[in-house]
C-alpha cells in the first residue's frame, strides 16, 4: 500500500532564488526503504524537506496517508508531523539536556503546553522511551547529557527519538554523513532493523551510494533537481549511476 | 489506509525517576530560597502590590499633563547650548584621560604581563576595582566637595571612573592574548616595555579600539548628568528645573539628553564599524 | 623604482597622521582651556596643600554610624534584587521582540524593541530615579523601577544576540516532531540561551547593586539617602563610612557572582 505519494513537486528556498527541485515524482510504499541519491546540491535534502514542509514546496502535490501535506493548515500540519519521524545528519539533539529527556521530545507533539512546561510526559511515553533506549544499547547512558555521547551514539538517541513518535514513515537526512564509515554501517543496520520490526516505510536521503544500494529495496536519483532514475535497486547498473553523477565526474 | 506501525514491545527495562535525591531536592530548595526572599524583600520594602497597577495609571496621567509639551525653547537658549558644548567636552576630557590612565593601569592589572606579580598586579587591581566600585556621581560629589563647583570636578571624577571601568576590560584582554609573540620577544633580549609595544600591543589593538570607544559612550552618559551635583555642565539645568519644579524644562533637557547620547551612539557605531573594516 | 614611490607614499601618510595628531592635541588643549582652566574657581581652591587638607577631612570613620547603616544597606540590597527581578521580567517579551529570527512581526516589533533597548540604556540611572521620584514619591519604589528600566537595554540585547546566534538544528527537530511554538522556545531555543542568559543576568545584578547604592541621593531609597544627609551636615567622616558601607555591599555582591557563576556556567 502506498504511504506517500509525490507528483510534480517543485521548490526553490526563496521566492526569487533558483528553483532547487524541477519536478519530481515518486510513490513510497508502506514496507519500502526508499533511497535518493545524488550528488551535492541535487536538492535531495530539500526534496527530504519538503515532505513534512520544513521547507515550503513551490508546486506539486504530496499525499502523504491519504492527506495533501502542501495544504494543511498549521493545527493539522503538526499531526502530521508527529506521524513522520525525522532523523538529521548533525543530529540535531538539544545538547544541555538528557538522553531521556531528548527521547521524550518525540512525543511533544502529542502533550498539552501545560506538560510541556513542566517536562511530565506520561508514563507510558517514559516506558516507552526506556524500552527504544534499550533497543538501541543506550540504557545505561540514560541520565547523560548529550553533548556527553559520541557520533554514533547521538545518531541512535535521533532514532529512539524519531521513533518515539510512532510513526508512520521515517525520513532520513544524510543520517550518517557526519559519521565514520564503521559506524555508519551500525547506523544503517539498525534503522532498517528497526523500521522492519516496527513496520516503518523509510525515505532516506544518502550520500553514500553503496550503502544506499546495500540497505535500500528502491533508489531514485536526482540530479540538478530533476529525477534521472526511480526503480528498484537491482535495476541500478554502473552506466546509470554515471548518468545521475555526471556532473560531478565533470 | 496504511499498515499500522506496531509499538516497540518488551519489558521496561529499569526504573527511571525525573526526580532524583538529593540533587532535585537541592536545585529546587534553591529556588524556594531565592523565590522566599524576594517575598521577604517585598514586604520589609512595604511596595503596596495591590495599588501597583494604579501606579501605572497616575504615571501615564503625570507624563501627559505636567510633562507635555516639553518647553523646546528652554534648551534652544545659547547658555544651555553653551553648557551642552561643555558637557560634551567634558565627555572626552574624562574619557581621554581615563583611557591614557587604563594604559599603564590595565597592563599593570594583567597577571601575565604585569612586571610584578607580588607587588604592582595586586596593587592595579586594587586601584581599579575602586575606582570602578565607587559610583561616578559619588566621585563627583567628593570632588565637587575638594574643588568646589565646576567642571574640574566633573573631569576629575569622569577620569577615574573611566580608569577603573576600562581598566578591568583591558586587563581581561590583555591577559587573554596568544603568548607565543610575546616569548618570541622575549627571547630576542627585549625588556618588558618593548614586550608590551611588539608582543602584546598589535594583538589586542582591535579589542582596545572597541574598549575606548564603549569607556566613551559610558563617559558621555555620565558627562550629562554629573552636572546635577555641581560638577559642570548640563545636569546642573535638570538639578535647578527638577528643584523649581518646573516639569516641561525637565522634559525638554530630558528629551535633549536622549538626542545628545543617541547622536553619540550614532558616531561610535560608525566609529566602531570602522574599525573592524580597518582590522 | 617601487621603493620610491613607496617611501613617497609613506612619508605623506606620515604627514597626515602628523596633522591629525597636532589637529587632535589642539582640540584636546582647547577643550582643557575651556573647561577646567576657564570655569574652576582656582582663587577659592587655594594651593595644592589646602586642597590636600580637603582631601583629608574625609579619613576616618564615624562608628557610631554603623547601627545607622544596617537597614539602608539592606534596603539597597533588596532594591538592586527587586530591580533586577523586575527588569528580566520586562526583558522577556523585549528580548522576543528584539531578536530577528523569532520576532514575530518583523517590521514593527523589531525596530521597536531596538528602540526600548536604546533608550533604557542611554538615559543614566539617575534620570530615571527623578523621573520616578516626580511620578511614584520617594523610597524604595521608584528606586526598584528605574533600576528595572536601565538594566532592559543591557539584558535584552544580550539575550537577544544570544537568541539570533542559535543552532537552527533542534528547532528543526521539535518542528519535525509536531511541536508548537512555546515547545520550540522550550526545548530548542532556551537551552541553548541559558547559560549565557543567565551570565548576563548576575552581571547586571552586580552593577545595579553599584547603581541602587546612590539613587537614595535624588530620594529613590538606600544608602544614598545617608550619604546625601551625612554630605549635608558636613559629617566628611560619616561619608566616608557610608562610602565604605557601599563597597562592602559591593564586595558581598562580587563574591557571591562568583561563587553563582561556578555553580551554574
Amino acid at each position: 500500500m502506498e504511504i506517500l505519494n509525490v507528483t510534480g513537486l517543485h521548490a526553490s528556498y526563496s521566492s526569487s532564488g533558483p528553483e532547487i527541485l524541477k519536478g519530481i515524482d515518486f510513490a513510497v510504499e508502506d514496507d519500502d526503504f526508499f533511497a535518493i541519491i545524488g550528488p551535492s546540491g541535487a536538492g535531495k535534502s530539500t526534496l527530504i524537506r519538503c515532505i513534512n514542509r520544513l521547507v515550503e514546496p513551490s508546486k506539486g502535490t504530496i499525499l502523504f496517508d491519504g492527506r495533501e501535506v502542501t495544504r494543511l493548515p498549521r493545527r493539522e500540519l503538526r499531526r502530521l508531523r508527529r506521524d513522520i519521524g525525522v532523523i538529521f545528519q548533525e543530529f540535531n539533539l538539544i545538547d544541555r539536556m538528557s538522553v531521556m529527556d531528548n527521547v521524550l521530545s518525540g512525543r511533544l507533539g502529542y502533550i498539552g503546553n501545560f506538560r510541556t512546561l513542566f517536562r511530565a510526559f506520561p508514563r507510558s511515553d517514559i516506558d516507552q522511551g526506556l524500552r527504544l533506549l534499550d533497543r538501541v544499547g543506550l540504557i545505561d547512558h540514560v541520565d547523560k547529557r548529550a553533548d556527553e555521547l559520541s557520533g554514533g551514539q547521538r545518531q541512535r538517541v535521533g532514532i529512539a527519538r524519531a521513533l518515539m513518535q510512532n510513526p508512520k514513515m521515517l525520513l532520513l537526512d544524510e543520517p550518517t554523513s557526519a559519521l565514520d564509515p564503521k559506524i555508519s554501517r551500525e547506523i544503517m543496520g539498525l534503522v532498517k532493523q528497526m523500521a522492519t520490526e516496527l513496520n516503518v516505510p523509510c525515505l532516506c536521503n544518502i550520500h553514500d551510494v553503496q550503502l544506499a544500494t546495500e540497505f535500500c529495496n528502491k533508489i531514485i536519483g536526482l540530479q540538478d533537481g530533476y529525477m534521472m532514475f526511480n526503480g528498484p535497486t537491482e535495476e541500478m547498473d554502473e552506466a546509470k549511476l554515471n548518468e545521475i553523477y555526471a556532473m560531478e565526474v565533470l | 489506509m496504511s499498515n499500522q506501525p506496531s509499538r516497540i514491545a518488551g519489558d521496561v527495562p529499569i526504573r527511571w525517576s525525573r526526580y532524583k535525591f538529593p540533587d532535585t531536592f537541592l536545585r529546587y530548595g534553591a529556588w524556594l530560597c531565592v523565590f522566599v526572599f524576594l517575598v521577604y524583600c517585598v514586604e520589609y520594602l512595604n511596595i503596596p502590590l495591590d495599588r501597583l497597577l494604579g501606579v501605572f495609571g497616575r504615571m501615564g496621567d503625570i507624563v501627559a499633563n505636567r510633562y507635555y509639551p516639553p518647553d523646546m525653547e528652554y534648551i534652544m537658549d545659547r547658555e544651555y547650548l553653551d553648557y551642552v558644548v561643555e558637557t560634551i567636552q567634558m565627555a572626552y576630557l574624562g574619557a581621554l584621560f581615563g583611557i591614557g590612565l587604563t594604559l599603564p593601569l590595565g597592563w599593570f592589572a594583567a597577571y601575565n604581563m604585569t612586571p610584578s606579580r607580588r607587588f604592582i598586579y595586586p596593587l592595579a587591581r586594587l586601584i581599579t576595582m575602586s575606582c570602578r566600585a565607587v559610583h561616578e556621581m559619588i566621585w563627583a560629589i567628593l570632588f565637587v566637595s575638594i574643588l568646589g563647583y565646576g567642571m574640574l570636578a566633573g573631569v576629575l571624577a569622569l577620569t577615574l571612573f573611566c580608569t577603573g571601568f576600562a581598566g578591568k576590560l583591558l586587563a581581561e584582554e590583555i591577559e587573554a592574548i596568544d603568548m607565543g609573540p610575546v616569548e618570541a620577544m622575549r627571547s630576542t633580549g627585549a625588556n618588558l616595555f618593548q614586550t608590551m609595544i611588539f608582543g602584546v600591543f598589535p594583538q589586542i589593538r582591535v579589542a582596545f579600539t572597541g574598549i575606548a570607544i564603549y569607556t566613551w559612550d559610558v563617559a558621555f552618559r555620565a558627562a550629562t548628568v554629573v552636572g546635577f551635583f555641581g560638577a559642570g555642565g548640563m545636569g546642573w539645568y535638570l538639578k535647578r528645573n527638577v528643584l523649581q519644579i518646573e516639569t516641561e524644562r525637565v522634559a525638554a533637557i530630558l528629551i535633549s539628553i536622549l538626542i545628545l547620547v543617541m547622536i553619540s551612539e550614532t558616531v561610535s557605531a560608525w566609529a566602531r564599524g570602522k574599525a573592524m573594516k580597518m582590522q | 623604482m617601487t621603493s620610491d614611490i613607496i617611501l613617497e607614499r609613506r612619508r605623506k601618510s606620515r604627514n597626515v597622521r602628523l596633522c591629525v595628531y597636532l589637529a587632535l592635541t589642539l582640540l584636546v588643549a582647547w577643550s582643557v582651556q575651556v573647561t577646567i582652566i576657564d570655569d574652576t574657581d582656582w582663587e577659592r581652591m587655594g594651593s595644592l596643600a589646602n586642597v590636600l587638607e580637603g582631601a583629608n577631612r574625609f579619613i576616618g570613620i564615624d562608628f557610631s554610624l554603623f547601627k545607622d547603616l544596617v537597614e539602608p544597606t539592606i534596603e539597597t540590597f533588596m532594591i538592586a534584587c527587586l530591580g533586577t527581578l523586575l527588569g528580566v521580567i520586562i526583558c522577556i517579551p523585549a528580548a522576543w521582540f528584539g531578536a530577528m529570527n523569532i520576532t514575530p512581526f518583523k517590521p514593527i516589533t523589531y525596530p521597536l524593541a531596538r528602540m526600548m533597548m536604546t533608550i533604557s540604556r542611554s538615559i543614566h540611572e539617575i534620570v530615571w530615579a527623578l523621573f520616578f521620584v516626580a511620578v511614584v514619591g520617594l523610597g524604595a519604589l521608584p528606586g526598584i523601577f528605574a533600576i528595572a528600566v536601565r538594566s532592559v537595554g543591557f539584558i535584552a540585547k544580550m539575550s537577544a544576540e544570544a537568541i539570533e546566534d542559535i543552532d537552527p538544528g533542534p528547532v528543526e527537530a521539535i518542528r519535525s516532531v509536531g511541536g508548537n511554538n512555546l515547545q520550540v522556545l522550550i526545548y530548542a531555543i532556551l537551552p541553548q540561551i541559558l547559560p549565557q542568559v543567565l551570565g548576563v543576568i548576575i552581571f547586571e545584578w552586580e552593577i545595579n547593586i553599584r547603581r541602587s547604592a546612590i539613587l537614595g541621593l535624588v530620594g529613590a531609597g538606600g544608602l544614598g539617602l545617608v550619604f546625601f544627609r551625612q554630605m549635608n551636615t558636613f559629617n566628611y567622616h560619616g561619608v566616608m563610612t557610608v562610602i565604605i558601607a557601599i563597597l562592602g555591599l559591593i564586595l558581598l555582591g562580587e563574591a557571591f557572582s562568583h561563587w553563582v557563576r561556578r555553580k551554574i556556567i
